[in-house]
């Protein structure tokens, strides 16, 4: 039926094997650090000190699992690329390292990590040397507040939950073009340093409009915090921020009344009971809970339509960013192969080339999930709750849960919350990917001058357009925050 | 204006959206790449890989008669031809005859010029070595089987060659001249049994062009080079290769008459240049009388 079947059996084949080789070594030595090793101390002997390490070891388990993460998920995300870009090039890509090519990537770490080291003459050698890590290090740090967020909240990644959640991570990541001008520059190689060059004017130009889509939907939830944004989005597709940014919740409410179906956990946490949601005398009708939603019945429509618009245009918007951003075709001006022989880490070889390698994809999976929390309700079950409860899950869930009983607690392996969450966050964040990889399939590269003007003259106003008609909208209807 | 600017937008999100569906539509498409050291997928007859002399698929006689034509016309000047003058025919006989695979630079003017096309392209192309030397491929390593020889013939359409008569007539010289102009034009006598080749005069005039006097029990072509090795001993004397090197740009311009020229005569018509080599031509001359043969030691 499809004459490219096996292709793409293969590619998925590829994907189970590597996320299950990035997220189970993740899950064991986060939940080692995190769980067993206190345990066992605080068991041993209950003292002081012990105590003490055990709480560092806790405190220690989201650096701990970041850094386990991102080698192992940089590499799958090469070789993700490379093998769906095959695919859409009617190609077959990497297949001759292991079985269908899957250790490909594998073995260019390898290879990267054995090569020599080299510093050109005439470079800057402490700068040359700086580069890579300033480039690199935003993407750890940067990550850590969406670890809360798409770990549900789970205590042992409550550390890393800020206030300003959202607005730290935005400041961290406007810190790699700082790297990139100085690998630019220090290189002592006239195409770096335009490639440096090109990637600081790109993003200034092109912050603007991503941070502004990101404000928006700031706006529409009413904090800063990414847990709370996340927690928002709770109940299924139409609580999303995509879905205009919860204007859609009022429907979804209205259909649970009229099924009358209690919301009560299955798969996705409770709701978090916001008090401003909680109406004094509950409605009982469907037509109630419209009215009470969109309190000025046909404008509050209307604006409910213009917001769903707007997250739609918000969405597009931040795509579009963070793609320049993180330089990626058709945004790749920085390190246009063609043009500057690949720009900033011209000079760059081996493990200084394979950080800045790793830093690459680690922004491209941040930028992703970026957009899961902010736009796809993070670990949120895409099913509303009314339609999950229609479904014979119940046999299901108390045999696995019968199984996996003295997992979760017994040694406290698998929290329920967290995994379903973190299940669902993985499937949202791979899926951007596969977006940008099918961009970078299809767009070519914009010339510099297209590039800022698109930039400065269309998605700027567009997003000031956004926010300005979001502001007004929302007051029209209940929202999120 | 303002108008334009939402429906241009609007037309490039829809454009942008054609191009990624199709993109995405050609992952269902199965790939062209061809894992190639476990499926090699089917080269075209008239691909210029290796270089290779042809023998006489009928007869197995090999088809060069040492004329040198291909040695000149190489641009990179990677043919190199040891022949000597049989002392009891009066023939150009091959020695050997050695392609520098590392230099060639598979162009084809060789296989073009080569008036009993002998030495031609074929489709093999895996020709990596370990050393510079092994891509130096002799008289032994060129010569393809009877068969291969009859797999080109048939692949690449061209007309096989007659096999030589025992004893051309001397006057047939004249007529000779359109062998590789007569045998592309009369493919249907391309066939010709090996007991045909013994039919005198006109017959003789068409397979004048094959280089080797006919055995009507073919040796194989293997066969003719240890046979050829005896007379060696005249081969400096024959070698004239030193005064090709200078003499190539001009042969490369005399090739069209070369081609509708008459073999046998052909050393005294080229106007070559070069005095050597006019020289070692017209020392040839004489004795090479009116047919091209050569004798089989
Ligand atoms: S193909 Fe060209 S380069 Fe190679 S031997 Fe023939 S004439 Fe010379
Ligand atoms: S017959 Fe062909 S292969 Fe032999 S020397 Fe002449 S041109 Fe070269």
């Amino acid at each position: 039926m499809i004459p490219n079947a096996p292709e793409i059996g293969k590619l998925l084949f590829i994907i189970c094997f590597w996320i299950c080789a990035i997220f189970l070594p993740v899950w064991l030595v986060s939940w080692a650090v995190g769980v067993l090793l206190p345990m066992l101390l605080e068991q041993g002997s209950p003292s002081m000190a012990m105590t003490a390490t055990a709480e560092t070891l806790r405190a220690l388990t989201p650096i701990i699992s970041v850094m386990v993460f991102i080698p192992i998920n940089a590499m799958f995300m090469v070789l993700y690329e490379r093998r769906a870009l095959a695919l859409f090039t009617v190609r077959l890509g990497p297949n001759r390292v292991g079985p269908d090519g899957l250790l490909q990537t594998a073995a260019d770490a390898v290879k990267l990590l054995f090569k020599e080291d080299i510093t050109p003459r005439g470079a800057d050698a402490f700068m040359f040397t700086l580069a890579p890590i300033i480039f690199f290090a935003p993407s750890i740090f940067g990550a850590l507040p969406l670890l809360a967020a798409i770990t549900n909240n789970h205590s042992l990644y409550q550390i890393t939950n800020l206030p300003t959640g959202i607005f730290y991570i935005l400041a961290a990541a406007s810190l790699p073009v700082v790297a990139l001008v100085m690998a630019g520059w220090s290189s002592n190689n006239k195409y770096s340093l335009v490639g440096g060059l090109r990637a600081a004017a790109q993003a200034i130009s092109y912050e603007i409009p991503l941070v502004l889509s990101l404000v928006t939907v700031c706006l529409m939830a009413g904090s800063l915090d990414v847990v709370k944004i996340a927690q928002q989005q709770d109940g299924g597709i139409l609580n999303w921020n995509i879905a205009g940014g919860g204007a859609l919740r009022g429907l979804d409410k209205a259909i649970q009344t009229k099924l009358g179906v209690e919301t009560t956990p299955l798969i996705t946490p409770q709701q978090s009971s916001d008090p401003t949601e909680t109406p004094v005398a509950a409605p009982t009708t469907f037509e109630e809970v419209i009215h009470q939603y969109y309190p000025f019945e046909f404008l509050s429509y209307i604006s409910a339509g213009v917001l769903i618009f707007c997250s739609f245009i918000l969405l597009g918007l931040y795509l579009t960013g963070a793609c320049a951003e993180i330089n990626r075709i058709p945004f790749d001006l920085p390190e246009a192969e063609s043009e500057l022989v690949s720009g900033y880490n011209t000079e760059y070889s081996g493990i200084k080339f394979a950080i800045f390698f790793l830093a690459e994809f680690t922004n491209l999976f941040i930028v992703s999930s970026i957009a899961t929390v902010m736009f796809l309700g993070g670990g949120d079950n895409p099913i509303p709750q009314w339609l999950l409860n229609k479904m014979p899950l119940e046999p299901i869930q108390k045999s696995l849960g019968a199984i996996l009983s003295p997992f979760i607690n017994g040694l406290h392996l698998i929290d329920p919350d967290t995994f379903w969450a973190a299940f669902w966050v993985i499937f949202k964040v791979y899926t951007f990917v596969f977006i940008a990889i099918l961009i970078r399939g299809t767009l070519p590269r914009f010339r510099i001058d297209q590039l800022m003007d698109f930039g400065w003259k269309r998605l700027v106003p567009l997003s000031l357009i956004a926010f300005l008609v979001v502001v007004f909208a929302r007051v029209l209807v209940v929202c999120h925050g | 204006m303002g108008s334009n600017l939402i429906g241009r937008a609007f037309e490039s999100f829809k454009r942008i959206g054609e191009g990624l569906r199709t993109v995405l539509m050609h992952s269902f498409r199965e790939p062209i790449t061809k894992t190639y050291p476990d499926t090699v997928s089917q080269i075209a007859p008239h691909f210029r890989g290796r270089l290779a002399l042809s023998v006489n698929p009928d007869t197995g006689e090999h088809l060069c008669i040492s004329c040198r034509q291909c040695e000149r016309v190489c641009p990179d000047k990677c043919i190199e031809i040891t022949a000597h003058k049989s002392p009891e025919t009066n023939k150009l006989e091959l020695i050997d005859f050695k392609i520098d695979h590392g230099l060639c630079m598979f162009c084809g003017l060789c296989t073009e010029v080569c008036p009993t096309t002998c030495i031609i392209n074929t489709n093999d192309f895996e020709m990596a070595d370990y050393t510079r030397e092994s891509l130096v491929y002799d008289l032994r390593r060129l010569t393809l089987t009877q068969e291969e020889s009859a797999f080109y013939f048939e692949a690449k359409d061209m007309p096989k060659p007659k096999p030589k008569p025992p004893k051309p007539a001397p006057g047939a010289a004249p007529a000779a001249g359109a062998a590789p102009a007569g045998a592309k034009a009369a493919p249907v006598g391309a066939k010709a049994a090996p007991a045909e080749g013994a039919k005198p005069a006109a017959a003789a005039a068409d397979a004048a062009k094959p280089a080797e006097s006919a055995k009507p029990a073919a040796a194989p072509a293997e066969a003719a080079k240890p046979a050829a090795a005896p007379l060696e001993a005249t081969k400096p004397a024959e070698d004239a290769k030193p005064a090709e090197a200078a003499a190539k740009p001009q042969d490369s311009s005399t090739e069209p008459a070369k081609t509708v020229g008459d073999t046998t005569a052909k050393p005294e018509e080229k106007p070559t240049a070069s005095p050597e080599v006019k020289e070692a031509e017209k020392e040839k001359a004489p004795e090479q009388g009116a047919d091209a043969d050569k004798k089989e030691g």
